[in-house]
């Protein structure tokens, strides 16, 4: 079998397998974040990362872990500071305002390489190394096996929460548990697509499979297959076009969205060419 | 009617404030009865939903929700909130809306060649409710009527004894109302007890067993003759009141006969 070209190289196997990897944990987390209103949380949670990662960098250790301890307290303080959404909305703002606030302090006191904070928060996808790619594979699988455990209790919380918490259903930790596992995606993504362009991963999809599907089952395999033509796609432009990896997947994903609003709704149908006349 | 109650409230008293919403409130629900919670916004009929639930604690008095803890009994008593305060943008199709309660109380995740029994439960639910056509349809193009049979289906989906319907009829027309009600009423000659607030008790008068009326801190339980009466009102808001029947409405009014103030329309 003939390895494509840009394949032939170490950084961009790396890259592939860990644009791979998050696309799929990324954006099925993201269905949930979008059927649950928490775009803003979770654009919050990726910037968050970015004081992480930055303090990580400052003080020597390891990003990955900087990135995963800053927003994972992140996620249990947003988790914490209000229940209902108008009231969490200012209050992750806050965290997010306080945040960005160290991470440009943590910036300006590390100032050997200024550059360290243009990968954070617009990715450094072809800088990937294989440490980062096993921190990237076990959290992915953890995550994914928490959004598993808890798909039942969460679906019903996220659509009738009243309902839910009437049945015994614990809410609240649904609530944080969600967050949380949010919090890990979103750190892990951090590296790979950058901390402002998350939403490329995390909603663009998701919301572009929700405005096709109405069902659950259909939405999350559409969110998969969409999110990995958008990243692996963005990928190989960039790669032909020498362009940066981050605006090509970002373009993509706005470009899918885009054509989900302007088809909301539209049968399966709507896509085929007529075959009868 | 059977022996045991479904729920025996004997002199309660519960609120999560400094002071109590109700006090010494007795009332008893038997199986697949249809109550009527009636009473002025703030009476504490939301209050009164909580306490049956187990998510507010007592104060004073007894309360058995089906032999029991008020909390032990709460996978077999749903609750349906107000269609207005669910988004209404949600994107997905009536069927996904209401499979969504099913076994929500357990872990994981429904195998997608397991679904047989969800999908049998779910239809029965949709039939009960006359909501079959709304399966396919997207929850953000359907009315606050049609919103409301969706919720009822996904209390039904989880097979339980009691339902809770938190002012299911506020801001439905006449005709949504209607078979929101009639709905209800089917509910309970499958054995299902109903308890329906509403502060207007006008829309469930022909289908009510008994009427549960809040008011001023007290309530009082009783036949519906019983308790929309001059008498039982005066002595609950604790000023004179006047009931006016109506071609077969009763209207509450608020003071003596020269100056009538209308209450709860």
């Amino acid at each position: 079998m003939t390895v494509p070209e840009f394949l032939r190289y170490d950084f961009m196997q790396n890259a592939f397998l860990a644009t791979t990897i998050i696309a799929v944990m990324g954006s099925l987390v993201g269905y949930f974040v979008v059927l649950r209103r928490q775009a803003f949380g979770s654009h919050a949670l990726s910037n968050i990362g970015f004081a992480g990662a930055a303090g990580a960098s400052l003080i020597g250790a390891e990003p990955m872990v900087g990135l995963l301890v800053f927003v994972l307290g992140a996620a249990l303080l947003m988790a914490w500071s209000g229940r209902n959404v108008g009231e969490r909305d200012v209050s992750v703002g806050m965290i997010l305002m306080f945040s960005l606030g160290l991470g440009a302090l943590f910036i300006n006191l590390y100032s050997a390489n200024a550059n360290a904070a243009i990968g954070i928060l617009f990715g450094s996808v072809f800088g990937i190394d294989a440490s980062q790619i096993r921190w990237i594979t076990i959290t992915s699988l953890v995550v994914l096996a928490g959004l598993v455990a808890i798909f039942r209790p969460l679906r019903f919380a996220s659509l009738n929460p009243d309902a839910a918490r009437a049945r015994g259903i614990p809410v609240s930790l649904i609530d944080t548990l969600f967050l949380l596992l949010l919090g890990a995606a979103s750190a892990i993504a951090v590296p790979v697509i950058g901390a402002l362009l998350s939403f490329a991963i995390f909603i663009g999809p998701a919301s572009a499979a929700q405005a096709w599907s109405g069902r659950i089952g259909v939405g999350l395999a559409l969110t998969v297959l969409l999110s990995l033509v958008e990243s692996l796609g963005g990928l190989i432009i960039s790669y032909y076009a020498n362009l940066p990896a981050s605006s090509c997947i970002a373009a993509l994903s706005f470009g899918l969205y885009a054509l989900s609003r302007m088809t909301r709704y539209a049968s399966p149908g709507f896509f085929l060419p007529r075959l009868r006349g | 009617m059977a022996d045991e109650p479904l729920i025996r409230a004997q002199r309660i008293a519960a609120g999560k404030g400094a002071a109590s919403v109700f006090e010494a409130l007795s009332f008893d629900i038997a199986p697949g009865s249809f109550t009527a919670l009636v009473g002025p916004n703030g009476a504490g009929k939301t209050s009164l939903f909580e306490t049956l639930l187990g998510l507010v604690p007592l104060r004073a008095g007894k309360l058995t929700v089906m032999g029991g803890r008020p909390r032990r009994a709460r996978r077999y008593v749903a609750y349906v909130p107000q269609a207005s305060k669910l988004l209404n943008d949600n994107a997905l199709i009536g069927r996904e809306f209401v499979s969504a309660a099913y076994h929500a109380h357990r872990w994981g995740m429904p195998l997608p060649f397991g679904l047989r029994h969800q999908t049998q439960a779910v239809d029965e639910a949709l039939e009960t409710v006359e909501a079959r056509d709304l399966a396919r349809r997207r929850l953000s193009t359907l009315s606050g009527g049609q919103r409301q049979r969706l919720l009822i289906a996904q209390a039904l989906v989880s097979d339980p004894s009691l339902i809770l319907f938190d002012e299911p009829l506020s801001q439905l027309d006449p005709a949504a109302r209607d078979r929101v009600v009639s709905v209800a009423d089917v509910l309970t000659r499958r054995g299902i007890a109903v308890i329906f607030s509403t502060h207007d008790v006008n829309p469930v008068l022909r289908v009510c067993d008994q009427v549960l009326y809040l008011a001023g801190g007290r309530g009082r339980a009783g036949r519906v003759d019983e308790i929309i009466c001059d008498r039982t009102l005066s002595e609950l808001y604790g000023t004179p009141m006047r009931v006016i029947s109506e071609e077969g409405r009763r209207f509450v009014f608020e003071g003596s006969q020269r100056r009538l103030q209308a209450v709860g329309q």
